[in-house]
């Protein structure tokens, strides 16, 4: 990825990227819908012979397609994911086709919580979810390596206290 | 759940003098357990009965005419006066257990037969308190009373029934308490709160005195004191609804609806019971539609209180509540068509910790208003907008074509109708957007309500060079969507700004009110009054906050 030749993605440069063991910890965490979409494909093939179905076997194309993009796509995805902690808020940008930048202030945010499931936790990850009154500016921010979790955790815990704004 | 337990004594309701008293009883009532109304069982079981009727009808209807004997009906009679016994004894015995209790704590709700579950509803966390009169308790003279408070959806505690004379004390009484919760955390405030808060009813009320006076105040459910806002006669709610084509089109669809089943089964195999399941949906909704506009416009009076904005409305089912202009994170005005030439329109506002399950009609501040009502109502509950003059602003952008306003909205010819209809405009007090075609919408958001920011582009954006700015407030959002991208960052940097400094705890003192509000020159004596958003729902650490000042206070209390 040249960064500087491209126009700027929406959400600007600047972005802290999220740890690239997020790739990996997608692709384990996706094996399971994986090996079900081999297995409707092979059953799809299978039936078609079996009954003669000759479109069965276009039919089996479908879970294999469904695969596909998570399986091109997740590095580039993982790229695009981005935060940015600003003086009085908390950017993040997620997306290649749909783009999304949400912008939260510290002083709005009601809770933030840490989470962290079993691939996560074997690939040293976590994912930090905010909100606040609005869904507008919720977020869940994945693929942050635990100590930067815990240290972004106590960063809006701080700010928000100094910064607390009424509804 | 954590007040403490009251000593058990089962009044029939609040005596008289806490109804008349509001600032002085403000600390010397004992918490005390009371069940509601005695008829109570008698209302709920009867619903409990009609609903059981109302499913074994719709299951059963063909058959049972079918096979009708004298007989059978006869056992039928009898076996639902059975279900009608059981259903007001089973109700009985849940109204034994229903106890409920005003502390200084807030107001708790025990029920259950087996398992007791106690609700409470905290004293900081009340925001509105209002009284509801369903037609068929009202004929008994009976209200409920709804106590809103902060917190996720189904944050309100209703207590069912009582007299309408002891709702309207319990109402002040529960007020006076939350009231005083708000008080004290607003330490600074304390002192001009405290003291002169009441005094601007009363001697209105004794002036106007006499049978006319007495009358009104029985006709408007005691809304009678306080300046007046609004006030809709029912030639004009009628005149309303007949000029919403919007509406009106709905409502023909319905008509036509049942018209053609009608005669589609007529033509084909006779009118059969079967019939009636088809239409009546259709009637129900069309009843539906018709009474809500009703009963949300008739006898509607808004008046300018103390505790904020207080509203009356209903036909059959009335209800009262309170709205403090601290609560409004949203306002939107409409303005179908024909309402263009005597210059009406509707305001809804959206608010925090405010369900959807009541039929939203709560949320409309004003069914339908003049342009000086509007003025008023807008005045009341919005901080001002900035410009020179507000109100020509607004009448401006109901009336005129988009494209002759300005400001920034669609451009592309992809967006057909949104380049002629949609237009932003960010002012020194809030974000105007303006939208629609049949009924020209206008969404007001404060500026220093933004919660938040989302900017969303996807491969149309890019094609177009636009994006979309979804912008969020705690009830509601706002969309601007396909505005050109460079517009749009600009209009980003400002309101991100706005998002991360308005209404901050420490500059209280600042924060903006309405220009009409009571009282204007003390905001945070307005921020502590009971419309205010409450810290209770803020932040964990605004519980810290919260707990600290009942520890500081809890040496001084009786």
């Amino acid at each position: 990825m040249d960064d500087t030749t491209r126009p700027p993605r929406l959400g600007g440069r600047g972005l802290t990227p999220v740890s690239p063991r997020l790739v990996p910890a997608r692709y384990v965490a996706s094996i399971p819908w994986w090996a079900l979409s081999v297995l409707l494909a092979i059953g799809c093939v299978v039936l078609g012979a079996w009954l003669g179905w000759w479109w069965m076997h276009l039919l089996a194309l479908v879970p294999i397609l469904w695969c596909l993009p998570g399986l091109l796509l997740t590095p580039r995805r993982v790229r695009a994911l981005g935060y940015r902690v600003g003086e009085e808020d908390l950017t993040f940008a997620q997306g290649l086709m749909f783009r999304s930048v949400t912008t939260t202030p510290y002083g709005r945010v009601q809770s933030v919580e840490i989470h962290e499931g079993p691939v996560e936790r074997r690939y040293g990850i976590a994912r930090l979810a905010y909100s606040t009154a609005s869904d507008d500016a919720d977020g869940t921010i994945p693929g942050l390596t635990r100590e930067e979790a815990e240290q972004l955790k106590e960063l809006l815990t701080r700010r928000g206290i100094e910064r607390m704004q009424s509804l | 759940m954590n007040a403490p337990a009251g000593p058990e004594e089962a009044a029939n309701g609040p005596d008289g003098s806490d109804g008349s008293d509001r600032s002085g009883g403000r600390n010397d009532f004992a918490p005390t357990t009371r069940r509601t109304h005695p008829l109570t069982p008698l209302l709920t079981g009867w619903k409990i009965f009609a609903g059981v009727i109302a499913v074994i009808a719709a299951q059963n209807l063909t058959q049972l005419l079918e096979e009708f004997t004298v007989r059978r009906a006869l056992l039928g009679v009898g076996a639902l006066a059975v279900a009608l016994v059981l259903a007001v004894a089973f109700s009985a015995l849940a109204w034994w257990r229903t106890t409920y209790e005003i502390s200084e704590d807030g107001v708790t709700r025990r029920s259950g037969l087996v398992t007791r579950t106690g609700l409470t509803a905290p004293r900081e966390r009340i925001e509105s308190v209002s009284v509801q009169r369903p037609a068929v308790p009202r004929l008994l003279g009976l209200a409920k009373v709804r106590v809103e408070f902060a917190g996720g959806s189904d944050s309100f505690l209703d207590l069912a029934y009582v007299t309408s004379r002891d709702a309207e004390a319990i109402r002040t009484r529960i007020l006076s308490v939350a009231g005083q919760g708000k008080v004290r955390r607003v330490a600074s405030a304390a002192d001009a709160a405290a003291g002169g808060s009441e005094a601007p009813g009363s001697s209105d009320r004794a002036a106007r005195g006499g049978l006319r006076g007495d009358l009104e105040k029985v006709v408007l459910d005691g809304v009678t004191e306080g300046d007046l806002i609004a006030r809709i006669p029912t030639t004009r709610l009628l005149h309303a609804m007949l000029r919403d084509l919007g509406w009106l089109l709905g409502l023909l669809a319905g008509v036509l609806w049942i018209l053609v089943t009608v005669v589609v089964a007529w033509r084909t195999d006779g009118v059969g019971v079967g019939l009636l399941a088809v239409v009546l949906p259709a009637l129900l909704a069309i009843q539906q539609a018709v009474l809500r506009r009703i009963e949300g416009g008739w006898g509607f009076v808004s008046r300018d209180t103390d505790r904020g904005l207080r509203m009356r409305r209903g036909l059959f089912s009335t209800r009262t509540d309170n709205l403090g202009a601290g609560r409004v994170q949203e306002m939107r005005l409409r303005r179908p068509l024909l309402w263009r030439r005597p210059g009406w329109s509707d305001v809804r506002v959206s608010v925090a910790g405010l369900g959807d399950d009541d039929t939203s009609d709560a949320s409309k501040v004003l069914p339908v208003g003049t342009r000086e009502e509007v003025r008023r109502t807008l005045g009341h509950l919005l901080p001002p907008l900035g410009t020179d003059d507000d109100p020509q602003l607004l009448e401006r952008l109901l009336s005129v074509p988009a494209r002759d306003l300005g400001g920034i909205g669609p451009r592309h010819r992809i967006f057909v109708i949104g380049r002629r209809t949609r237009r932003a405009f960010l002012l020194p007090g809030a974000l105007v957007l303006r939208s629609g075609i049949i009924a020209p919408t206008v969404q007001i958001i404060p500026r220093e309500r933004i919660q938040g920011l989302t900017l969303t582009q996807g491969p149309v954006g890019r094609m177009t060079d636009s994006a979309t700015l979804s912008v969020g407030v705690a009830a509601a959002s706002a969309e601007l969507a396909g505005v050109p991208l460079a517009d749009l960052l600009d209009i980003e940097r400002e309101l991100r700004q706005d998002a991360g400094s308005g209404r901050r705890y420490r500059d209280r003192a600042s924060w903006a009110v309405p220009p009409l509000a009571p009282r204007a020159g003390s905001p945070t004596e307005r921020g502590g009054s009971v419309g205010a958003a409450p810290a209770g729902d803020r932040a964990p650490e605004a519980e810290t906050r919260q707990d600290r000042a009942d520890s500081h206070d809890a040496g001084g209390r009786p």
